[in-house]
């Protein structure tokens, strides 16, 4: 007890050292220098806090870029080409060089040229149908988790359909009806078979946030179900949202090209999916014209590992459990280095 | 055991809704299959001959009727005549074919599911490390890389340039088929890459759910008291964290395989392997509508009968559900 | 009941949780010792960081939080050096651990009695499978739950049964020390008061030390030797049990004390706190409480108080109030 009433000023040096104490505990701005951590940058103050945290996300900034370049060469597409890629450009197969930097395909026509062309149909079908299936899946969801009873029971045995039923098969019957599918055929079905993982997250989470002082004080207070949904509901649901519609546009973008390159789509339109279709119908790699098939490849590899990086950068945001391990490597060297056991978890 | 009862209805359901659909999306349709086939005789065909054909599509009688003969002809396994082999029924087609996609997807799903598992343990169990913040966000990638480039890839260094593997089929011609060691061999030397290329593009999925849900579950209270146990890592993380976060795998596995059969279609075609993507392929080419929609359902049926299965498996491994 | 050897000394104790952009100091140097017998309680409003130290002195401290210094000694060990095979026998043998909600706290899939044994049989191997569950059946026996219920899972008990199974747990390896973290709020008031009634009579029987978290100041009063005052991170007053209500010397613990009903004597006015604690990120200079502090003068706002030991009043406190 004694001991107690002499507990010295906790900032003596010595005390640090001393084995009678365990050691010193740096200051707070100690502690970040040590551990790497920099104060929120300036600029970002005035941006909401998730916000933020994505612009100063690494992961989720290399995707962006790398995204943003693909969307931007395919809008500046007449600008960074001269051909027309519906047209023959020069001879067939020829290979890369100063005249056509990606060469030309079988036919002749310039693979750069549609390759920039065909990315403004991929990823305007890819983005537009993963938005859709995410907007279907947020609607549904949050009318499924809000209003309950009946209307949940209808709208979850749809949900469950919709995940039960393989996608890819389901458009094949689909698109083989509608004789040849283009690029919009093919973005509208996957919207409307793509919607059922977003809907399911987005209920759960509503099903959750139902049960919230928040939401059952405007409920008391008399505000209306369509207003309650909007300004207490929906703002909570951004991420997973946000989620969905990444998650969305990489299944539509794969589902797109696959469709396509098995010779569902229509074999005029120039998308990435097709070029990969001509490249195999045309034999390309059994005939050593491989830059027929490889630039389509990359492009859609680029575009998956971009949204794949957001993805993670938003999972990243959104769940503290995958924040927190981000540090812990920083945090075991902080405890090793004062002989520490770092036995941390 | 109430849970399986209304898993198994609702499987019932969602089939009947996918004949349903099969049933009138040709109906929907500006010209009916019948239509195209009476049109390639060019008027040669007489009343009698136009209405047997439409007859043998069943697009006779009211359209109550034609849906309980379509149903009824579903439920013998009676999915009519193929139009490219023509007259070979469709069902012995598609079962051909589906025992060589079960081959090249079970395969694949196995070893995906296991490894990408295990590294998904591994990675959360060590999170923050470098296999974690290195191999998770790569695997990850390739399972965004669509089965047609992976097969592609595989297809171009291993087959045509290496030529370690071959070009094509699901076994050498000069062997039949037996139940014997060098019929297995050869049929696994020609499932290698496809089931590579599949493998590829579906462990990375294991990997992240496993990873994040192992992460999430660290933080529960009956984690950090086994932990506060000093139990043994091993056991921490196998028999509490392991063993919990397999549950919702199993289910996301079941989901999965409509994804799986999708990729399988396409590497099939780029390894021109005789499964059932290389028949949809043909089918699709030749406007075959018996094989096309026959496809739907058999895929259906097997993604309903997994979903049942990791139900079962489910019901096994948590008794929370047994009451 | 408790004697004057101090079991568990906790030093200088600062545990800080690591944000992106932030440290957040939620327990800043703390002093105070558990002795042997002794039944410690720590109270505060919810944030003070009263979890927080339990988890430190246990070692179970979670991402992102970190214990960034100070020293927890048990019986003159450092407790933060513990590596590995220390820290086994330490956690459990001499420290246990009953959580908040006993619904988290047990695995949901395995069944109780493999959660209990495997806890026996990994500490005192030489019992043998046997050995753990006779063990395990007197434990049961002695937090009276009929032992045939030990193979039933988690799911089939109700909240008390539960929470009675991880106190069984908790004792099953006669720890000395063992820490409750608001171990009955999640339990209604009946119940609450049957475990806390046994969880006294264990205590007298077997003469364990206990630390005891929870809100409810009177429950604590009833049940704890001495109890440690916290607000934002720091012990403001550590004083005998009886004295908390009827001679608190910090300002703090007499408004935490007004805001508690008496059970006896006529009733007052409720006097709540005003304002709120301070954001953990930056805090201010002085005492941490000056702002809400009716009685702050110049000298809180800038130079922070000491914990110090006043012997006219046998406790503790950290007050310029009282210089």
């Amino acid at each position: 007890m004694s001991e107690l009433t002499q507990t010295p000023a906790l900032s003596q040096p010595l005390r640090a050292e001393s084995a009678a104490y365990g050691f010193h505990p740096p200051s707070q701005a100690e502690l970040m220098a040590e551990l790497g951590l920099k104060s929120r940058p300036g600029w970002t103050s005035r941006l909401p806090s998730g916000l933020a945290a994505f612009v100063t996300n690494g992961k989720g900034m290399v995707g962006v870029i790398i995204l943003l370049a693909l969307i931007l060469t395919a809008l500046f597409a007449p600008l960074l080409t001269s051909y027309d890629p519906n047209r023959r450009a020069g001879k067939p197969h020829v290979q890369p060089g100063y005249e056509h930097v990606m060469g030309t395909t079988r036919m002749g026509k310039d693979v750069f040229t549609q390759l920039v062309y065909g990315g403004r149909v991929s990823l305007a079908v890819g983005m537009g149908a993963g938005l859709a299936a995410a907007m279907i899946g947020l609607a549904l969801g949050i009318s499924a988790g809000y209003f309950g009873g009946r209307t949940d029971d209808v709208i979850t045995f749809f949900v469950n359909v919709v995940l039960v039923l393989p996608g890819l098969p389901l458009i094949i019957v689909i698109a083989t009806m509608v004789e040849t599918a283009g690029p919009m055929v093919i973005g509208l079905v996957l919207a409307l078979t793509g919607w059922g993982w977003a809907a399911r997250t987005i209920r759960t989470q509503t099903l959750a946030l139902r049960a919230r002082e928040f939401v059952l004080a405007a409920e008391l207070m008399g505000e209306k179900k369509w207003r309650i949904i909007l300004i207490e509901i929906f703002p909570n649901m951004l991420s997973f949202v946000m989620g969905g519609l990444v998650l969305g546009t990489i299944a539509a973008i794969l589902a797109e090209a696959a469709l396509e390159f098995i010779g569902l789509g229509d074999p005029n339109a120039v998308t990435w999916g097709t070029m990969l279709y001509w490249g195999q119908k045309n034999l390309a790699l059994q005939s050593g014209a491989w830059w027929e098939i490889w630039p389509p490849c990359i492009a859609i590899m680029l575009t998956g590992a971009a949204l794949v990086l957001i993805n993670f950068a938003v999972d990243e945001i959104t769940n503290p459990q995958l924040k927190a391990s981000r540090k812990i490597g920083r945090i075991r060297r902080f405890l090793s280095r004062r002989g520490r056991s770092a036995d941390v978890f | 055991m109430i849970f399986l009862a209304r898993r198994i209805a609702f499987y019932i359901g969602a089939f009947f809704l996918a004949v349903t659909f099969n049933f009138f999306i040709p109906r929907l349709m500006p010209g009916d299959p019948s239509a195209r086939i009476i049109a390639s005789f060019q008027g040669r065909l007489n009343e009698s001959q136009v209405e047997a054909i439409r007859k043998s599509y069943g697009l006779t009688g009211s359209l109550w009727e034609q849906y309980i003969t379509y149903v009824g002809s579903i439920l013998r396994l009676d999915f009519g005549i193929s139009t490219v082999q023509f007259p070979e029924p469709t069902a012995s087609l598609l079962f051909y074919g589906a025992t060589w996609t079960l081959v090249l997807v079970g395969l694949a799903i196995f070893f995906a599911f296991i490894i990408g598992s295990f590294m998904g343990i591994h990675a959360a169990w060590h999170r923050g490390g470098f296999f974690d913040s290195f191999f998770t966000p790569i695997n990850v990638m390739l399972n965004a890389f669509t089965p047609a480039i992976v097969a592609l890839l595989l297809f171009y260094a291993f087959s045509l340039q290496l030529q370690w593997f071959p070009l094509g089929r699901a076994h050498s011609t000069s062997i039949s088929p037996a139940l014997s060691f060098e019929f297995i061999g050869n049929v696994l030397y020609h499932a290698t890459l496809p089931v590579l290329s599949i493998f590829l593009v579906s462990f990375g999925g294991w990997h992240l759910g496993m990873r994040n849900v192992m992460i999430n579950l660290l933080n529960e209270d009956f984690v950090i008291l086994a932990k506060a146990k000093g139990l043994s890592d091993r056991r921490v993380r196998y028999r509490y964290v392991a063993r919990n976060a397999i549950l919702p795998q199993i289910t996301a596995l079941a989901l999965s395989i409509g994804f799986l059969l999708g990729g399988a279609l396409v590497t099939e075609q780029v390894f021109n392997y005789p499964g059932l993507g290389k028949f949809t392929f043909t089918a699709i080419g030749s406007r075959d509508y018996s094989f096309i929609q026959g496809q739907l359902l058999l895929l259906t049926a097997s993604v309903l009968v997994a979903n049942l299965l990791s139900d079962i498996a489910n019901v096994i491994l948590d008794p929370r559900l047994r009451t | 009941m408790s004697s004057d050897r101090v079991l568990l000394e906790v030093r200088n104790l600062t545990v800080d949780y690591v944000g992106d952009n932030s440290i957040a100091r939620a327990v800043n140097g703390i002093d105070f010792d558990i002795r042997e017998g002794e039944a410690f309680g720590l109270a505060g409003e919810s944030g003070c960081g009263k979890s927080t130290v339990a988890f430190a002195l246990a070692r179970l401290t979670r991402l992102p939080g970190l214990v960034s210094g100070g020293s927890v000694r048990f019986q003159g060990e450092e407790v933060l050096s513990f590596e590995k095979a220390r820290l086994k026998a330490y956690r459990w043998r001499e420290v246990s651990f009953v959580f908040q909600s006993a619904m988290n706290a047990l695995n949901p899939v395995i069944p109780v009695s493999e959660q209990i044994m495997d806890v026996i049989e990994t500490h005192n191997p030489e019992l043998g499978e046997k050995g753990a569950r006779a063990r395990a059946v007197e434990m049961f026996e002695l937090v009276g739950i009929p032992p045939q219920r030990l193979d039933d899972f988690p799911h089939q008990f109700s909240g008390g049964m539960r929470q009675r199974i991880c106190i069984a747990i908790a004792l099953a390896l006669n720890p000395r020390l063992i820490i409750m973290d608001e171990p009955t709020t999640a339990l209604d008031v009946v119940v609450q008061r049957d475990i806390i009634e046994q969880i006294v009579e264990l205590k007298s029987r077997l003469g364990f030390s206990v630390l005891f978290i929870t809100h409810d100041l009177g429950l604590m009063i009833e049940f704890c030797d001495r109890i440690g005052v916290m607000y934002s991170g720091e012990l403001v007053e550590v004083a005998p049990a009886s004295s908390i209500l009827t001679n608190p010397q910090h300002p703090y613990t007499r408004a935490l004390g007004s805001s508690f009903p008496p059970l006896s004597g006529p009733r007052q006015r409720l006097e709540g706190i005003a304002g709120s604690p301070p954001d953990l990120r930056a805090l201010p200079q002085g005492c941490r409480f000056s702002p809400r502090c009716p009685h702050a003068m110049a000298l809180c706002a800038q130079t922070a108080p000491e914990l110090r030991f006043y012997p006219e009043h046998e406790s503790e406190a950290a007050c310029h109030l009282l210089n």
